[in-house]
């Protein structure tokens, strides 16, 4: 599009209703998640006080961090943030553990059957997160279908305990978020040049160092996003701690939805979404950061 | 006396040979940019383009006049796409002011100007048909339906489409689909065609085949092409004058003749066809003739009016073809220099002799291969004399 | 990247798509179990999904879904499509660093968040929570992900090709609606299947932003699941899955079918030469 001056009032056009949009009802949401942090619960409803008052010093001096301080003095927050990385990060590393053979698989296919495959990989993605972590359920429960199905083979012989513990979340968080592992692996490998391989191979690499130091190694951008889509996320599910994990599965996100359904303290739980975001920061400027150099490189 | 294969027709290197009674002017007398009456149809006017600190376009003045065919040419980088996009509409100069037809088109945007333009990668609408593509721009201007059919048939005689009407372009070869660019270009009887690299991925026999039918269409129709290449026989094949751009800056605007025989610049010269440039400093300037000690110890005689001083560095451009090779020694030649075959390269019509001069330099020249022989008359490590009369080369000075 | 597709290649592509695939078939065989004990199998019977029929809250709650879903995607794949132009077309402009960060943020972050902050906007605004907050709700999360639909294809299409429809004296809007939205509609269209089933499929936001009378049918489904396994469940979400499978399946089909057309024309046309 042309550079005159009256299309920068077109530009506007296009940009304004997105734009503003998105600043309503994203940006400032934000704000008021942390207003709202630094104010004090009441029982009316809605459950806070109100402290929209137009004076300044009466708006600041509402304002307390009570909320902060509990959290951090209280042990219970602070192991459910370290417990949320944590598993979230071990989640993360097997979904890579299992997505990376099969992407790796994918872009080694015959060409015309790649297509069918992404598909394969995307229509779980479209059914209901909801009902695939269901699924599960019927599969790890202590008279579920793994349980039948070991005790048929002969190798155990008393029913399986994974249901609700920490080892049903990794397997429901894999699970769930291997497509976002595979998609951003496949599109990294299919990218590489099989005459580096070959190159590597015909100067002497065995196969296995020429994966490790040819392969893995331009496969990086793709494993950086996959796992950045799958960490991000995971830090803060919800559903799937609630529904597979036990009661020492410590989560953040399981601890959000108490703090403000249960208890109804909406103050606190702002907090604790405040502190979150606040934690996930650092990676979110990561993936955004990786998106624009993919999106440039592109160009 | 001279020899049998005296003075050689003029043969441009490797350049095809002009089919038919046309020649990129309409009739050998067009030359508007001669008349000083008359007034341009274009003109771009101290135009100059930055992009943050790059300068794409330094201070450009051209004038092209109705009914030519005007080549911009220059490698990749010169400007001369910038310029063209310029015209169009696609980018802003920074400075200047651009006109057609009297018109201060600068601030106009493209989809307001009179011009119309033929795109490098056809951008042909991929979702419809030829006879859609065509009349695109003719629905634009609301005209009447069974006008804007009429009018699309016509474009389509015109470049033989008709079997092709409601095809989409994906159905289309290469050649094809350019043809349609090229129709749906000139579908509005624009008075100015923008052409940018248009032939570009066309392979050679086409693209050979296409430059003719490009200059049929512009005289039949008599609209004013403006055509941007870095091919320069492609330039010197279609164009009634031809712009030669460098780093955004022009360097040289002429006919195809007076580029090839009167280069300005050594740049020009080399960019152009090939060139023996001697570099030398000038002994004697009088009487329309420039005397020029060469740095290898010749001097050489030509006729031409470049202002110089003695002493001042200079070349002499010679082509190839302007050169006689044999064996004997001239008997009076004002410009003759010695020297030994060390290369040929024989191209069945021609024949490039490239001599390793008594002072070390490699000088070319050009021979048409006239005789029905097998045998060379002259072959490798043959001693050989090389001449050349008084007004065959040009002094440049820079 | 091709190269030998070895036994390993093909092995790990099998046991991952057994991985994701058993689950969903587990589900789905034990929906026609006519065992109310989800794990043990007494007979095929379709009984689970007649008493679907009787269940008028869940049918409620289907058709609350069914509506936001359509309502959202609709309007979110317009919002996303806007800001994929401005995002690809129109290179600088003040405040696109924070444009293109509040595109892709959501993407990643926590659903929990994106729903608590919007509650409390809406409460602060004063809205009654219900259908209409839920709508925005989606709208605004499913947007992002329709904008980066878009804007991939939009990257990838000759800009030359609007150029060209300007040059033939086409106005911005005008080459918008005759030339670049005919070409990109493949990938629109795609947005509003991704916009729909992200809404259709929601639970964490829904739950936030929803008010009473507005039940989605995740959110109904969640509540029996804590409860424990039940064949209808599965049955429902048998039917969920039916259709959209049906959906994806038809979609790719239909674009293989285009384009397998679309390269055979294009291998004929070079090979007639002209």
């Amino acid at each position: 599009m042309s550079s005159s001056s009256n299309s920068d009032i077109r530009r506007w056009y296009v940009i304004a209703a997105p734009y503003l949009w998105l600043l309503i009802f994203f940006l400032v949401p934000f704000f008021i998640v942390f207003k709202l942090s630094l104010s004090d619960v009441a029982t009316a409803i809605p459950p806070y006080t109100p402290t929209f008052s137009w004076s300044i010093a009466d708006f600041v001096s509402k304002l307390d961090f009570e909320n902060y301080t509990f959290i951090f003095g209280d042990p219970l927050y602070v192991n459910a943030y370290l417990s949320s990385l944590k598993i979230a990060g071990i989640s993360t590393f097997l979904t890579l553990l299992v997505a990376y053979p099969m992407a790796y698989g994918m872009a080694r296919a015959p060409k015309g059957w790649q297509p069918t495959l992404m598909m394969l990989v995307i229509l779980p993605f479209w059914t209901s997160f909801l009902i695939r972590i269901y699924a599960w359920i019927a599969i790890l429960k202590p008279e579920g279908f793994l349980t039948m199905f070991l005790m048929k083979l002969g190798l155990i012989t008393e029913p399986l305990q994974i249901m609700n513990s920490t080892t049903a979340v990794y397997i429901g968080i894999v699970y769930s978020y291997l497509p976002f592992m595979i998609l951003p692996l496949y599109a990294s490998l299919e990218k590489i040049n099989p005459a580096l391989l070959e190159a590597a191979q015909d100067l002497g690499s065995r196969p296995w160092r020429a994966f490790w130091q040819v392969t893995f190694p331009l496969s990086l951008p793709g494993v950086f996003a996959g796992c950045l889509l799958v960490f991000i996320p995971a830090v803060g599910e919800f559903v799937i701690p609630d529904l597979l994990g036990g009661s020492e599965t410590l989560m953040i996100g399981k601890t959000l939805w108490t703090e403000f359904f249960n208890n109804r303290d909406w103050p606190l739980a702002s907090a604790v979404a405040v502190l979150l975001l606040l934690v996930l920061i650092i990676p979110i400027v990561l993936f955004q950061r990786q998106q624009q150099l993919e999106r440039e490189a592109g160009r | 006396m001279s020899v049998a294969t005296a003075r050689d027709p003029q043969v441009k290197p490797a350049s095809p040979q002009r089919a038919g009674p046309r020649t990129a002017a309409p009739q050998s007398g067009f030359a508007p940019w001669k008349d000083p009456a008359k007034e341009p149809f274009v003109r771009f006017e101290n135009i100059t383009k930055r992009f943050d600190d790059f300068v794409a376009v330094k201070n450009v003045t051209l004038d092209i006049y109705e009914r030519e065919f005007f080549a911009l040419l220059g490698p990749s980088g010169c400007g001369k796409s910038t310029l063209l996009r310029m015209l169009a509409g696609f980018e802003r100069p920074t400075e200047g002011r651009t006109i057609v037809a009297g018109q201060d088109i600068t601030a106009l945007p493209p989809y307001e100007r009179p011009v119309n333009m033929m795109f490098q990668s056809y951008a042909l609408f991929p979702h419809m048909t030829v006879e859609a593509n065509i009349g695109f721009g003719l629905r634009q201007e609301g005209m009447a339906k069974d006008k804007i059919a009429d009018r699309v048939d016509e474009a389509m005689a015109m470049l033989e489409l008709g079997q092709f009407a409601k095809r989409k372009p994906h159905q289309l070869s290469g050649g094809q689909q350019q043809r349609v660019a090229l129709a749906r270009a000139i579908a509005k009887k624009p008075r100015l065609v923008l052409l940018d690299e248009p032939l570009g991925a066309l392979d050679k026999k086409l693209r050979q085949q296409a430059q003719f039918e490009l200059m049929r269409i512009q005289e039949t129709t008599g609209t004013t092409f403006i055509i941007v290449t870095h091919d320069q026989e492609e330039a010197m094949t279609v164009a009634s004058r031809i712009a030669v751009m460098d780093k955004g800056d022009l360097v040289q605007v002429a006919t195809p003749g007076e580029i090839y025989e009167n280069p300005k610049t050594r740049y020009i010269a080399g960019f152009i066809g090939d060139v023996n440039a001697f570099e030398g400093k000038v002994s004697a300037a009088s009487e329309g003739c420039i005397e020029i000690d060469a740095n290898d110890g010749y001097k050489f005689k030509t006729r031409s009016t470049e202002p110089v001083t003695v002493g001042q560095q200079a070349w002499l451009a010679l082509r190839p073809e302007k050169i006689r090779i044999s064996h004997d020694q001239p008997v009076s030649a004002v410009n003759a220099i010695s020297g030994k075959v060390e290369d040929i390269g024989y191209l069945g019509s021609i024949s490039h002799y490239h001599v390793r001069t008594a002072a070390g330099e490699r000088v070319t020249a050009l021979r048409a291969n006239a005789a029905h022989t097998v045998e060379r008359t002259i072959s490798w490590d043959d001693n050989v004399w090389l001449d050349w009369p008084v007004d065959a080369g040009v002094v440049l000075t820079r | 990247m091709r190269g030998r597709f070895s036994w390993f290649n093909a092995t790990s592509i099998l046991i991952g798509f057994a991985f994701l695939y058993i689950p969903i078939l587990l589900l789905v065989i034990y929906s026609f179990n006519v065992s109310k004990l989800v794990t043990v199998w007494g007979g095929f019977s379709t009984k689970w999904y007649g008493s679907l029929l009787e269940n008028q809250a869940l049918k409620d709650a289907a058709w609350v879904t069914i509506r936001v879903a359509i309502l959202s995607a609709t309007v979110a794949t317009i919002l996303g499509t806007l800001a994929a132009i401005a995002l690809v077309r129109l290179n600088r402009f003040r405040g696109r660093t924070l444009f293109s960060g509040m595109i892709f943020a959501p993407l990643v972050m926590p659903e929990v968040i994106i729903g608590l902050s919007l509650l409390l906007l809406f409460v602060a605004m004063g809205l009654d929570r219900g259908f209409w907050t839920i709508t925005i709700a989606h709208i605004t999360f499913t947007m992002c992900y329709a904008a980066v639909v878009v804007q991939a294809r939009l990257a990838d299409f000759d800009k030359s090709v609007e150029e060209a429809a300007m040059d033939l004296g086409a106005t911005p809007v005008n080459t918008f609606f005759q030339v670049t939205l005919p070409i990109i509609a493949p990938s629109v269209i795609s947005a509003w299947l991704l916009s729909f089933t992200l809404s259709l499929d929601d639970l964490v936001i829904a739950s936030f932003a929803t008010g009473p009378g507005a039940t989605t049918l995740p959110m109904k489904i969640y509540s029996q699941v804590r409860l424990g396994v039940t064949p209808e469940i599965n049955a429902i979400s048998t039917l969920m899955i039916g259709v959209v499978t049906l959906g994806v399946l038809a979609a790719a089909y239909f674009t293989k079918k285009s384009s397998e057309r679309e390269d055979k024309e294009r291998r004929k046309a070079f090979g007639a030469a002209g």
